[in-house]
């Protein structure tokens, strides 16, 4: 087994586990790293992943405080086909290629995956006619088991779908899996194969870019010495790049607000429904997650670049949503809505997928506009990427004999293996028969195996994202509180250091007194 | 609190009346039930305490009299009338199950799962089952509008007691409140009570939902300003809340958000079990004889919809607890 990596975190006065904190960089050791990783997204991880199968001294960093919590965590949750790309495109090639290698990838990283299948609806005959066309692209980007519907058959595999269905295409491997798990299982496989991982840590300069020794300086100051440099940092890929004077490319976070539905809802979509895609819009999915909600959405907002409004929802969108979602299943209209939230994902004008090795300088390779596919796209990019190094930038790739590809079965998130349900295991720990969340049904038990994991989470977010605790139709009306209580407890951080998202969100306002003496 | 509510569960699988929840209406109707000879009586809840929501309300120095109810000219606050409740079911042979989560029901079979720390899941049947779950107040995308970033410190009025109630923490110094019932007032009460100032109040209504008389007796302890007739809220900031904005020109500045009344009724577990709730209103069914559409099952208190004080609750229940006799007869 090689040694295991490190999680640090920049996080002054966090009041979390000292052995948490980065106060120097020689924690880390003193060599210089073989390649920096930035940005701790799907993408960040899925390469952290790959390159710590080789004997290389990787590091991942991240200037939030947990994996996989910028454009990563808003998205539809969709492992596609690629049967809508552009046929002949890097995207089309490298997400063709995941969807076939997902379902194992799935259950050697204990994410949970299921291979729902979706159904392009036709709703007039201007549609349906426009059908044949899309079947076609669907076969030339490879995905061969495509079938054309009639109406009656698509409205016997979907009876709640409109009335108005004229036709489809029904696309039977499109699956859809978890998305939080994903960047969370890469980067603890990453990290048992010796990637140490830095989160809180912002890039704010580099150093000595001609030199093959590379310094790149954080904003607290500590210069992290380096060879190569992957700027993984999706929408903060742009400023990254101007540290190292890369290419030029424009991109942009493109909103995509999504309604979520209570989980009374699941049985009346089976498969993703996905509407015919016109000049203006991919239109609105209705979609079956994992999770056993149904998620409405999304919009395509263009938004400037640095805009605080790219993870807002508006009214508007809200409401234009529903109302296309009920085009293509009009008894979404009189269903519960629980939750709503805008994703980013990153657009580039000079079109998606852009790779650059040596940008700027040697040693530098720029990886930007990776969009919604890029949940599914992840591990072949990181194949991709990684080929590329060894090509482009000589990176030595020595195959690693003791490096591991999965997580053991215990790594399961616990709302999918359900411990309650193993009687000698809550014989043992009674503390998973301890609910704390009620409407996701998360105990107590979870939630702790969850802050004692690898990544040692340490905010209410990442948390959430793990354990489902909150993420239920109350939206934490019952068990905020608790939950935070039970942080505080068994990490030992006081109540008022308890944080959503890292520091500046704190849930207590910093000015508070002791109240009633 | 009464410890001998703190029973470790009987290995019983089978009841004559289960009540779900152990609020107000709960209590009401398992005491009613256990004096007409009833028995068994379980009543099961999923937190450590009996007493539901008007529990959360400590007595303390300053406290506001919230979630009162008058007995003989004195106001109590939710502690105290609990305690009281809590003593009439300490007279009965009522078998009370804390820290139980009711995690589905069968209403076919009239059974249900209970999940707990001392037994870990098992199955309950019952011959009348009474619901009294009680209900919870609408979130930010239930109710609509209000949009905008999810930011920390967005609470209900239920987090302000756990914290300042049962915490001693004030986790903000200038709110804004979210909705205009009683409950949006006694927070705002709460508040100012507690030294976190003169509140926002905001809705869509033109005027508050209260009426003149109660906003008259929430003066005494705070006069929130007061904003009506809007349209969408919009939440601004990334790391905790920094304002809303009301209109295209105004946002008001804040540093938490209390997400007040608007109370929908605790059905989920009805509609998945199947018994018959109407969208999207989320009302239970409820028949002459407070019968709900599976013969043997019953609702009591805020479950019905509506908001109610304790009271009525407690009232509610032992009315309902009738019902039950004669389904039993």
């Amino acid at each position: 087994m090689p040694m295991q990596g490190k999680i640090l975190y920049d996080w002054p006065n966090a009041k979390i586990e000292e052995s948490l904190i980065l106060y120097a960089l020689d924690q880390l050791g003193t060599e210089p790293y073989d390649v920096t990783i930035v940005g701790a997204g799907v993408v960040g991880c899925a390469i952290a992943y790959n390159l710590s199968q080789y004997q290389l001294r990787v590091l991942l960093v991240d200037k939030r405080y947990d994996v996989g919590e910028g454009t990563s965590k808003g998205n539809s949750a969709i492992i596609a086909t690629g049967f809508d790309a552009t046929p002949g495109s890097l995207e089309s090639q490298l997400v063709t290629q995941a969807s076939r290698k997902w379902p194992e990838l799935a259950h050697k990283l204990k994410i949970p995956f299921e291979q729902s299948g979706a159904l392009l609806l036709a709703i007039d005959d201007e549609q349906e006619g426009k059908l044949e066309k899309i079947h076609e692209e669907a076969l030339a980007n490879g995905v061969d088991d495509v079938r054309l519907v009639d109406a009656a058959e698509a409205k016997r595999l979907e009876p709640n779908a409109s009335s108005k269905v004229r036709g489809g295409l029904l696309i039977p491997r499109e699956s859809i899996a978890d998305p939080f798990t994903t960047p969370v299982a890469y980067a603890e496989v990453a990290m048992a194969n010796g990637v140490d991982i830095l989160l809180g840590v912002h890039i704010v300069g580099l150093q000595k870019c001609k030199s093959t020794v590379k310094n790149l300086v954080t904003e607290s100051g500590h210069r992290i010495a380096t060879r190569l440099i992957v700027n993984a940092a999706g929408l903060g890929g742009r400023d990254l790049a101007d540290l190292y004077h890369g290419a030029p490319f424009d991109i942009n976070p493109r909103r995509g607000q999504f309604l979520i539905f209570d989980k009374s809802c699941h049985s009346i979509v089976r498969r993703i429904l996905v509407p015919l895609p016109t000049a203006e819009t991919k239109g609105v999915l209705v979609i079956p997650t994992i999770f056993g909600n149904l998620l409405a959405g999304p919009t395509a907002e263009d938004l400037p670049l640095g805009s605080p409004e790219a993870t807002s929802t508006t009214a508007e969108g809200l409401r234009w949503m529903l109302s296309n979602a009920s085009g293509l299943c009009p008894c979404l209209l009189k269903q519960p809505v629980i939750g709503t939230y805008a994703g980013e994902r990153c657009n580039c004008k000079q079109g998606s997928y852009l790779i650059r090795y040596n940008d700027g300088y040697p040693g530098i390779l720029t990886i930007a506009g990776i969009r919604s596919t890029g949940f599914t796209s992840s591990i072949t990019l990181a194949e991709y990427v990684t080929e590329g190094l060894g090509e482009q930038c000589d990176l030595s790739l020595d195959r690693d004999p003791d490096a591991v590809d999965s997580r053991p079965d215990s790594c399961w998130p616990g709302w999918w293996r359900k411990p309650i349900d193993d009687a000698e295991l809550v014989k043992k720990n009674p503390d998973y028969a301890d609910m704390v969340c009620f409407c996701e049904q998360i105990s107590r038990g979870e939630i702790i195996d969850a802050l004692d994991s690898m990544l040692k989470p340490r905010t209410l977010d990442a948390l959430k994202r793990r354990t489902r605790v909150g993420m239920g139709r109350c939206q934490g009306f019952e068990c905020r509180i608790r939950v935070a209580k039970i942080v505080s407890e068994h990490c030992d951080i006081p109540l008022d250091n308890i944080t959503q998202k890292g520091p500046g969100s704190e849930l207590v306002a910093p000015a508070h007194e002791a109240i009633y003496g | 609190m009464d410890k001998r509510t703190n029973l470790n569960l009987s290995g019983r699988k089978h009841a004559r009346v289960i009540i779900v929840g152990a609020g107000p209406a709960g209590i009401g109707a398992a005491v009613a039930l256990a004096r007409k000879g009833v028995r068994p009586v379980v009543l099961i809840d999923r937190v450590s305490n009996v007493g539901g929501i008007p529990a959360l309300c400590k007595k303390k120095p300053g406290a506001v009299p919230t979630f009162v109810s008058w007995l003989h000219g004195r106001a109590l606050v939710g502690e105290q009338f609990v305690a009281g409740l809590e003593a009439r079911l300490a007279k009965t042979d009522v078998e009370v199950w804390l820290d139980s989560l009711v995690v589905e029901i069968h209403a076919a079979e009239r059974r249900l799962t209970v999940v707990s720390r001392a037994k870990g899941k098992m199955d309950l049947s019952a011959d009348a089952v009474v619901l009294a779950c009680g209900s919870r107040e609408r979130s930010v995308a239930e109710r609509g509008w209000l949009t905008g970033s999810r930011p920390a410190r967005v609470f209900f009025t239920k987090h302000l007691f756990d914290f300042i109630d049962a915490n001693d923490i004030l986790p903000m110094s200038r709110a804004i409140i979210v909705g205009s019932d009683s409950l949006a007032y006694s927070a705002a009460a709460k508040l100012s009570v507690s030294g976190a100032g003169q509140s926002i109040m905001l809705d869509r209504r033109r005027r508050p939902e209260c009426n003149v008389f109660q906003r008259l007796y929430f003066k005494f302890w705070s006069r929130p300003k007061w904003h009506g007739s809007i349209q969408e809220v919009q939440v601004k900031g990334l790391g905790v809340v920094e304002g809303v904005k009301i209109s295209e020109k105004k946002v008001l500045t804040c540093d938490s958000i209390v997400v007040c009344g608007d109370l929908l009724p605790n059905t989920e577990l009805a509609l998945l079990g199947g018994l018959e709730v109407r969208l999207p209103s989320r009302l239970l069914e409820i028949n002459s004889g407070n019968r709900l559409s599976s013969p043997g099952w019953f609702a009591a208190g805020n479950i019905r919809g509506g908001f109610h004080g304790a009271q009525w609750c407690y009232l509610n229940g032992r009315k309902v607890a009738r019902s039950v006799l004669k389904h039993l007869a």
